[in-house]
């Protein structure tokens, strides 16, 4: 008898919070109606929100929309977003896509940390003639032999990472050198263009081997001692996302970067640098696209200032690659309105001033022109561990040749 | 290649083995004594290395939170395994595999979800007490001090576990349960804290593995995922259930990683899946005996 008392409130009480729920849920979707005044685009984003990536997605959400609350605030168009977790995997990436479009009607896409998402995203924009904006996937093949109309790379890609990464090895007096990485797209395709840029620059050096590690390997040492056992000049390291971290912990618990001289991309980067904190590794060499401290300008210092006011911390690479995601749709559209096909033409060779100088969208593939850093981590003056001997090479010498790209694209 | 250098990676490869196993002698455990396929043995790995961020960084400031991590993580969640096994395992002893198998992937998601809820979807990252840190030289080549801290972890586990199963009443009567559980229960023992204890050791096992990985990978979501193929591999190469088995089998994957990392680095990615096949061709039903 009291047992049944005790279910029929529970039944009501699930009956009751089912119907507020719904009435809630109601209530919210009400407001979200559309203004009368102005330009109004929205943007669906899909990225890795869970997991080890989601350090540097966050940084690119919230530089995005850092971005798209000053452009509301100097009177430009209303960019509004609406966010999907493609959990690092490559057909929910999809699949969030075609969901993004067809149900929730946005204008364009944005996205993605994971190069194979990008890539599944950047067809899908292709066949539905969807503007987007790959503001993660650093593959070469993005913009070069898979690129197309509808897509835009807003961050430096393997090509760019490898030639930056190839003048400065070639500046360095090493001559043999070990190759390795995680085994996926990005570690394989910024190793394979380093090495050969780099061999052009340098054509005596010579390859000592090669090792390839899977994603999310528990524990490097075995490996590093195995290149450590082989005596190269160099090692080249092609990681990012999952592997950063602990490789970097790795390098510092084995001394390896004592030793022998290991170049990784990011390997500079606050947002590596800032998890690792006393135990970052000294002397690692690597190219970076952005630092909140280099070039110290009055843009970047306000950059920078404007976005700790926001998030209580740096910003990174990621923070700027969504920031001017934000700036470079606000100018498109301010230009051209919200139809897709003409922001596609208005983005094409666009400029627009970054907190590191002009940036500017390459007509021809899409790439964004930007300049890149190298350098290596030391301490400063406080004893923290950042980026130092920092030189910047300009847009036009990281560039993949545009002939090179467009007949990539015609095979 | 000199000698050094082979008789160091035989060490790194042999630490690494010692981490294998006391994550999978945990699945073993309770795969022999339970009948149970526990898919969420990742999940419990994964949440020892969470509580013992949580505790290292809340706690105590520095060395101290490493070690008092190290001991606090594992038993809280040995005290999690207690709870699934009296909430909702035992009721399913007597059920098709297939259902055990769904409640334990159930377990994997909700696992997911509740450490998603808890700590965020960003990954944690736990630094190595200063006297793990760094390295010291072998004979010219550098061996990193938390290995050989993992060398010393391994055979300690081990031990305890010989001890365990070997002198003690409880001990005996998991390794009866083992055998026959149907005698066991005629005997007039009262198997069902046996097998509650043994989930919660197996558990406290994951929870080890996880507090001890802690501070050298990222602290994340899908860590369980992971983890959870090598040590099904060494369980069944090592033959279901049998603890040394496992022991022997984790040992042989870590040191064929670490030679094949060093003899053909191209091929070390599939070392471990390779050596697992061969194994289990000329051993089918496991290195030693199983108890299945």
């Amino acid at each position: 008898m009291k047992r049944r008392k005790v279910l029929r409130y529970l039944a009501l009480a699930g009956v009751l919070s089912l119907l507020a729920s719904s009435l809630l849920s109601g209530c919210g979707q009400q407001p979200a109606a559309q203004k009368p005044t102005g330009k109004t685009i929205t943007v669906g984003i899909i990225d890795s929100y869970t997991g080890p990536p989601s350090a540097y997605t966050q940084d690119a959400l919230d530089g995005f929309q850092l971005a798209i609350n000053e452009v509301a605030k100097q009177g430009g168009p209303t960019i509004k977003f609406i966010k999907r977790d493609d959990e690092f995997k490559v057909d929910k990436a999809q699949s969030w896509a075609k969901e993004l479009v067809m149900q929730q009607k946005v204008d364009v896409l944005a996205g993605t940390i994971n190069s194979g998402g990008t890539l599944a995203v950047s067809q899908y924009a292709k066949e539905n003639k969807i503007p987007f904006f790959d503001w993660g996937g650093m593959s070469d093949k993005i913009t070069g032999a898979n690129g197309h109309r509808y897509v835009f790379s807003m961050l430096p890609n393997t090509a760019m990472i490898g030639k930056a990464g190839a003048v400065q090895m070639s500046k360095l007096p090493y001559t043999k050198y070990w190759l390795a990485g995680s085994d996926y797209e990005y570690g394989h395709s910024v190793v394979a263009n380093l090495w050969s840029n780099l061999q052009k620059l340098k054509p005596d050096v010579q390859k000592v081997g090669e090792t390839w590690w899977k994603v999310g390997e528990p524990d490097f040492t075995p490996y590093i001692a195995s290149i450590r056992a082989a005596k190269p000049d160099a090692v080249i390291v092609g990681t990012g996302g999952a592997d950063m971290v602990p490789f970097m912990k790795a390098l510092q618990n084995t001394g390896l970067a004592k030793d022998i001289p290991v170049w990784i991309h990011t390997a500079t980067d606050a947002g590596t640098l800032k998890p690792l904190g006393d135990n970052a590794p000294v002397g690692v060499l690597g190219t970076n696209a952005y630092f909140y401290y280099y070039p110290d300008t009055p843009a970047n210092k306000a950059f920078d200032q404007a976005f700790s006011a926001a998030y209580n911390r740096h910003p990174t690479a990621f923070a700027l690659f969504g920031y001017m995601t934000g700036k470079f749709l606000a100018a498109a559209v301010d230009k051209a309105g919200t139809d897709k096909e003409k922001i596609i033409d208005a983005m094409e060779g666009m400029t627009v001033d970054s907190p590191i100088g002009p940036m500017t969208m390459r007509k021809e593939d899409h790439l964004i022109q930007m300049p890149m850093f190298y350098g290596k981590t030391g301490k400063d003056a406080s004893g923290k561990v950042v980026a130092t001997d920092i030189n910047t090479l300009p847009a036009d010498q990281v560039m993949p040749n545009v002939d090179d790209v467009l007949k990539l694209r015609s095979k | 290649m000199n000698s050094a250098a082979l008789a160091s990676q035989l060490l790194i490869g042999l630490s690494r083995g010692m981490l294998y196993f006391v994550v999978a002698a945990g699945l073993t455990l309770v795969f022999g004594v339970l009948r149970v396929i526990n898919f969420a043995h990742g999940s419990l790995y994964m949440l020892g290395a969470f509580f013992s961020f949580t505790f290292a960084t809340v706690l105590a400031q520095g060395q101290a939170g490493f070690w008092l991590a190290l001991l606090l993580a594992p038993l809280a969640v040995a005290l999690i395994s207690l709870l699934i096994e009296r909430g909702l395992l035992r009721f399913i002893y007597q059920r098709e595999h297939l259902m055990q198998m769904l409640l334990t992937y159930s377990l994997v998601l909700i696992f997911g979800d509740l450490v998603k809820l808890i700590w965020g979807s960003q990954y944690q990252s736990l630094s190595l007490p200063g006297i793990l840190s760094g390295s010291f030289t072998l004979g010219g080549v550098a061996i990193p001090w938390y290995n050989l801290f993992l060398l010393v972890m391994g055979p300690l586990v081990a031990l305890g576990l010989w001890l365990f199963l070997d002198r003690t009443r409880l001990g005996k009567i998991c390794r009866a349960t083992a055998t026959d559980r149907e005698m066991v229960d005629i005997l007039g023992v009262n198997s069902t804290w046996v097998f509650a204890a043994v989930f919660a050791l197996g558990g406290w096992l994951a929870g080890l593995g996880g507090a001890l990985m802690a501070p050298v990978v990222n602290i994340s979501l899908g860590m369980d995922a992971n983890i959870i193929i090598y040590a099904f591999l060494i369980v069944v190469v090592g033959g279901l259930g049998n603890i040394w088995g496992a022991l022997i089998s984790s040992l042989i994957i870590g040191v064929g990683e670490a030679m094949g990392a060093l003899f053909m680095p191209d091929w070390a990615i599939v070392l471990p899946y390779v050596i697992t096949g061969i194994l289990l061709i000329l051993r089918p039903s496991g290195l030693l005996k199983s108890v299945w």
